[in-house]
């Protein structure tokens, strides 16, 4: 084989976006997340993990609440999207008439900016009964819509996942006497795993991140009852303090939480043919 | 529940769904063309009050209705043409479809020279650099939300349109996407080109892309709109409103004490219509990407 530098030239624009954009900011930030290190004045000195101690340990650290409310939305989300796309897919399948129809209506919220969506139901939960201006109601309401945006997307999902099945399988079923819950337990729900991971997988790193909804809904309120993590990050680094530092120590805290599910998403691609050898 | 029933209940439970989804939609362009009076006097209505029948029926006779408010001769279109003249629409409009276009091309160039390095040609590292790009594809982009400023801070390009748009030109997964395109070119095409004198360059450009049409769309259409909805990397990194995209153009409406919401409507709309007119014309393509892929717009 040719040795040859036309390769390298190749991959080269790309990989030095890919790697100044996720690699080098990741050293960035963990660098910045052990200093003093705030945006106007910029780096004070080494922190050690004081930014890390102050999240986890300081009475006035927002990060455990935080965590908290956003672990629930990522509950919320993922138990909503089960419960919603995986019926509609079901259901979707068994019409005979306009399915190419109702699979572009679903789909609207899928490409319809965060923004406008926030726009749109911050005053329909108003009329609804002044759903974000309660603590109990506000971070469901926020999920309830995230939900809504997302089943159009998932039910395309669980759609490719179903119609994957081989019908015979069904017929063997069938033949055995077996009725629709039972064909629905032993066929479908065991031949569609990898999709139900990967679509509750992607649900939750998804939720784990949201920001938009919060920032343009609730700004975090009533009473701080909506405020997640990326919220807490956006408003310490960039909002009113400009600490950086601080900000980027809870970054890590959230990526730390959030590795567990990246690293089975990571394991889905590569099932997924998306990345294979 | 009879064979003949079923199909039927599915339809309907289907159609009602659809109502769901639809709503919103509905509200948002059913508002954007009331009158601020309207708008306080009735937030639920779909239909601005002037438009009902019942007002109209009270109107002519000579009683007060919704026709005697302050805006009942409005067009239909009086918010969108103020949105644009006094909300600068137009103008972050424009920003968006400039972000939305640069972030696409510049990625989408870079996406097929690696990915056809990886799909072709062969060099010492290249799975090592793989996984790399693999790993690099995984780091949630919140976490990289105050780094990557500080590397567009250190480039000097806060506040103007490259720092907007440079983290954007990094795109691991088109590399992944458009790599399994190529890989399933046949290799005889290839090498027919290369015996008839073509370098890799031009196997890559006269044989390659042609043929990988459907993966390009794809994956340009999702950058697309992946840079046509982003919001929280504009909202950090721009504060001259002269170059916000739509997306934070209407987070500043919002946050004016007296919001004109029919407005905010209408400029949500127009923000909201190109997307779908794009998703419209190409659904085939998005729909078939996302059931290969998991692709997330």
């Amino acid at each position: 084989m040719k040795k040859s530098l036309a390769p390298y030239l190749y991959i080269a624009p790309a990989f030095a976006a890919a790697l100044v954009f996720s690699l080098v900011s990741m050293g960035i930030s963990l660098w910045a997340s052990l200093h003093h290190f705030d945006a106007f004045a910029g780096a004070a000195g080494y922190a050690g993990l004081d930014n890390y101690r102050r999240a986890l340990g300081e009475a006035d650290s927002h990060f455990w609440l935080a965590l908290g409310h956003t672990a629930l939305y990522v509950v919320l989300s993922a138990a909503g999207v089960l419960l919603t796309a995986l019926p509609l897919a079901l259901v979707c399948q068994r019409v005979r008439w306009g399915q190419a129809l109702f699979r572009t209506l679903y789909f609207l919220p899928s490409i319809t900016p965060g923004v406008v969506l926030a726009l749109v139901f911050y005053h329909l939960f108003g009329v609804w009964g002044n759903l974000l201006d309660d603590r109990r109601t506000a971070l469901p309401a926020l999920a309830l819509m995230g939900v809504w945006a997302g089943a159009g997307y998932n039910m395309v999902l669980f759609l490719a996942g179903l119609t994957e099945i081989p019908q015979h399988l069904y017929d063997a079923a069938r033949v055995d006497g077996a009725g629709p819950w039972q064909q629905f337990w032993h066929i479908t729900l065991p031949m569609l795993r990898n999709t139900l991971v990967f679509v509750v997988v992607m649900t939750i790193i998804g939720a784990f991140q949201v920001f938009t909804s919060v920032y343009i809904m609730t700004s975090g309120g009533p009473e701080r009852s909506t405020e997640v993590i990326t919220y807490t990050i956006f408003l310490n680094a960039f909002a009113v303090a400009g600490q950086m530092g601080y900000a980027s120590a809870v970054a890590w805290l959230l990526f730390g939480v959030v590795a567990v599910f990246v690293f089975i998403q990571m394991r889905l691609f590569r099932s997924r043919k998306v990345y294979d050898e | 529940m009879s064979k003949r029933l079923l199909p039927l209940v599915a339809l309907l439970g289907m159609a009602l769904g659809a109502v769901v989804m639809v709503y919103p939609y509905a509200y948002m362009v059913g508002s954007s063309l009331k009158t601020r009076r309207e708008f306080a006097q009735d937030k639920e209505g779909l239909v601005p009050p002037r438009f009902r029948l019942e007002e109209r029926l009270r109107h002519s006779r000579g009683e007060s209705s919704a026709l005697d408010w302050p805006g009942a001769d409005w067009p239909l279109w009086q918010n969108y043409a103020d949105a644009i003249r006094f909300g600068r629409v137009d103008r972050f409009l424009g920003n968006s479809f400039l972000y939305g276009a640069v972030i696409t091309a510049v990625q989408l160039f870079l996406d097929i020279l690696a990915a056809y390095a990886f799909a072709r040609l062969e060099f010492a590292g290249k799975r090592v650099l793989f996984g790399l790009l693999l790993c690099t594809m995984m780091v949630p982009p919140a976490v990289l939300l105050i780094p990557n400023f500080l590397v567009v801070r250190q480039l000097g390009l806060v506040d103007t349109m490259w720092g907007v748009v440079l983290p954007g030109f990094a795109g691991a997964f088109g590399i992944f996407l458009l790599r399994q395109a190529f890989l399933n070119i046949p290799a005889e095409l290839e090498q027919a080109a290369r015996i008839d004198g073509c370098g890799s360059w031009g196997i890559l450009w006269n044989v390659v892309l042609p043929l990988s049409k459907p993966a390009l769309i794809t994956l340009g259409l999702f950058t697309f709109m992946g840079a046509w909805n982003m919001f929280e990397w504009p909202l950090v990194v721009l504060s001259d409103q002269d170059f916000y995209p739509l997306t934070v153009g209407l987070s500043l409406f919002r946050s004016e004490t007296s919001a004109d919401w029919p407005r905010i409507f209408a400029a949500s709309t127009m923000g909201a219509a190109p997307l779908i007119l794009l998703f419209l014309a190409a659904q085939r393509y998005l729909v078939g990407g996302i059931s290969l892929s998991g692709m997330k717009v």
